[in-house]
């Protein structure tokens, strides 16, 4: 009712500004010259021209689009406000080329990105209505086109204008184009898609997976052009403000879809890793019906470690949002595996992170083969015999920097700051061993300072052994150094650990012990030296005292 | 093939149709639209609200089942857990992650597991016995609280409203 009225007082106003001109100078042409230099008159031309472009933009709506639905309504006009304010602060940049055909290319502008975002609404609408005509598809079909023709002329005429002119305004319009066309591609990818679907009997499962991608790819380029754009604004003019916005969205929109893709491969990974197929008697005992969808289950069921079952294209999609059963809400990635669950007495092991305690001894080698998912509960190791002996490869590289970025971030949440509290505490705990190393040596300087007479020989001999494993870092009998203990190096080639030891002792009882190279083997020494104890310290005290 | 969202809501539309829970009548706007619902609820026995029919709408995500959707009731309400323009606050339409008002455990909170029918029943029974920790409207918590009497005449004076006795 507002708009008829609006419009029929233009129109009356336009008819008398006309009348009137031609009334006074009786011919066309002064006519039009008098119009022209005439301030009032020519701003009711513009109200005219404005009412006259709403019309159109009513008429093209109801050819394409029909009744709009709420939602669209309100979007459209959201995104309107956004689009007048931003279009008001680029004014401010190029207020030189301030004139009417300036404003004239801003309002067309924004008149077809209208029709772009309504079309965006309804491709996407596709998907959750019921019934989609033959009317719908030649809309949209003519819609597109004309709009991806409309965009082309108006990229083409901008850079024909730079080429020829220079920067102005235009580099504006070039780049809002640009956008333009990226939308009406991503637009007819999702319609393509959904059509097909529609005519699809089945659920078309990797649908998802292809939507996640095309958004992903035009987000990408979305963002390439906003960086550029800005480039070249800040070179040219000065920081394009009005443009922040959008861009800050798009890189938002990036980020999720990236994150989106991520989430999504690593529910597909998890999916066909850890969780088996459910078996036809497992399907029938769940009566079928995937809690998900409400549909029935017949093949891809998957069952989770709490014996619930879904389909996997469901439970791919749930688990991008979140890591948990649907109907227990166990959290699936904090789950054991059903194999790894007996006998694994949880994350408590020290043994593992030991590694990691020594970030300047040499890496531990990458395991061979496909890295194990570390599993919060991996089995731990057999607990370490004895000293001397040299522990067990942990099962997996247990060094912060040894991990992945998604392995570590599969271990987010609970699980990662554990990790991290627990490797805090071994680093404190190697600190307080370097501490107590660097304790015994400063001892071991004021004992050999001390007079001779005031030190039992023993206590020397202890000493000289601290000094000896020290200055020997190939050995693992070095007992005190918690560098040396668990590198992979040492261990994996255990043939000279007992060197600085073996080879002092072995001068005098080499018939006796024959040359050993089991680390079990030097333990036993260890404990039956009874005899050859006392050469050795002797041995020793003489070593010390040649150097 | 359409959707899942919308072959979901159909299914679940059919199932309410076929096998509607006491008290509650819940179905799409208009066909053409599976995301837009509108129910009615009758107040529970018992309680306050008894007698009362109140309609409200839901609005369902693009995402549902993955997401929950919104309801919000479309007459006056005076309520603890319900906001001055409607909106109905309780865990059961709140994905894990998303805790508005910091007090629920992620257990009673929206999954796919869980339908229209089950968030009208809830709905139900958070008419009978409002949680007052939550804060969605501050003032009908204290009053339910601190002044019962007084919380009940509002209660029985919209329930008169929605009838169309006042
Ligand atoms: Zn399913
Ligand atoms: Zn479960």
């Amino acid at each position: 009712m507002k708009a008829l009225l609006a419009t029929v007082i233009s129109l009356g106003l336009t008819t008398v500004v006309i009348g009137n001109a031609y009334y006074q100078k009786k011919q066309f042409y002064p006519s039009i010259v008098y119009l022209t230099n005439s301030n009032p008159s020519m701003a009711v031309m513009y109200l005219q021209a404005f009412i006259l472009v709403l019309l159109v933009g009513k008429l093209l709506r109801k050819i394409f689009f029909g009744q709009l639905r709420p939602a669209e309504f309100e979007h459209l006009i959201e995104r309107s406000w956004y689009a007048i304010t931003e279009t008001c602060l680029a004014f401010t940049v190029f207020r030189d080329d301030f004139n009417p055909k300036f404003i004239a290319l801003f309002t067309l502008l924004l008149f077809l990105k209208a029709f772009h975002w309504l079309a965006e609404d309804r491709v996407d609408y596709m998907e959750r209505s019921p019934v989609i005509g033959l009317l719908f598809h030649v809309r949209i079909l003519t819609l597109l086109m004309l709009l991806a023709h409309a965009d082309f002329y108006f990229i083409h005429h901008a850079y024909q204008f730079t080429a020829v002119k220079g920067p102005s305004v235009q580099l504006v319009f070039g780049f809002e184009y640009s956008i333009l066309i990226i939308m009406i591609v991503n637009i007819l990818i999702k319609y393509v898609l959904h059509a097909i679907d529609s005519r699809w009997e089945a659920p078309w499962e990797s649908k998802a997976a292809v939507l996640l991608y095309t958004e992903l790819a035009i987000n990408f380029l979305k963002v390439l052009l906003y960086i550029g754009f800005v480039a070249v604004m800040v070179r040219i003019y000065t920081l394009p403000l009005f443009a922040f916005r959008p861009m800050y969205e798009t890189m938002r929109s990036f980020k999720k879809a990236y994150n989106d893709v991520v989430l999504s491969r690593r529910a597909i990974r998890n999916m066909n890793t850890l969780y088996p197929d459910a078996t036809p008697a497992e399907l029938a005992a769940a009566d079928n019906e995937c809690i998900i969808c409400r549909e029935e289950m017949h093949t891809g069921a998957k069952k989770l470690p709490c014996n619930h079952i879904f389909h996997a294209a469901c439970l791919r999609l749930w688990f991008q949002r979140q890591q948990t059963c649907p109907t227990c809400r166990l959290n699936v990635l904090r789950a054991p595996a059903p194999e790894a669950a007996a006998g694994a007495p949880g994350p408590a092991a020290p043994a593992p992170p030991l590694a990691g305690l020594a970030p300047h001894a040499a890496p531990a080698p990458p395991p061979p083969g496909p890295v194990p998912p570390p599993f919060p509960n991996m089995p731990p190791p057999p607990p370490m015999m004895a000293w001397g002996m040299p522990p067990p490869p942990p099962p997996r590289p247990a060094s912060l920097a040894n991990l992945t970025t998604a392995e570590l971030q599969r271990m987010e949440g609970n699980e990662r700051r554990n990790i991290e509290a627990r490797l805090q505490l071994l680093r404190e705990i190697q600190a307080m061993l370097d501490a107590s190393v660097l304790l015994m040596q400063q001892y071991s300087t004021v004992v050999a300072n001390l007079p001779q007479n005031n030190v039992t020989v023993s206590t020397q001999t202890e000493t000289r052994i601290e000094e000896l494993t020290k200055e020997s870092p190939s050995t693992t009998q070095g007992k005190s150094e918690p560098d040396v203990v668990p590198t992979t190096s040492s261990y994996k080639q255990p043939s000279p650990v007992p060197s600085t030891s073996k080879t002092i002792v072995t001068e005098d009882t080499s018939p006796m012990q024959p040359d050993t190279t089991t680390p079990v083997d030097t333990n036993r020494d260890k404990t039956d030296v009874d005899a050859a104890d006392e050469l050795r310290r002797r041995r020793l005290q003489k070593f010390a005292l040649d150097k | 093939m359409a959707g899942s969202a919308l072959r979901r809501l159909m299914a679940e539309y059919k199932q309410l149709t076929i096998n509607p829970p006491e008290g509650i009548i819940a179905g799409p706007i208009n066909e053409e639209n599976f995301f837009e619902w509108e129910a009615l609820i009758t107040g529970p026995e018992g309680t306050c609200f008894e007698g009362g029919i109140f309609p409200a709408k839901l609005h369902f995500p693009p995402d549902y089942p993955l997401s929950p959707p919104k309801m919000e009731f479309t007459c006056e309400m005076f309520h603890p857990n319900i906001y001055a323009d409607g909106r109905v606050c309780i865990s059961i339409l709140h994905a894990p992650g998303d805790d508005p008002m910091g007090y629920e455990s992620s257990a009673e909170r929206w999954s796919p597991v869980q339908s229209v029918e089950k968030i009208l029943l809830s709905v139900v029974s958070m008419l009978a016995e409002p949680n007052d920790e939550s804060g969605a409207n501050v003032d009908a918590a204290k009053m339910w609280r601190e002044d019962r009497e007084q919380f009940n005449k509002i209660a029985e004076k919209l329930v008169r409203k929605t009838l169309s006795l006042e």
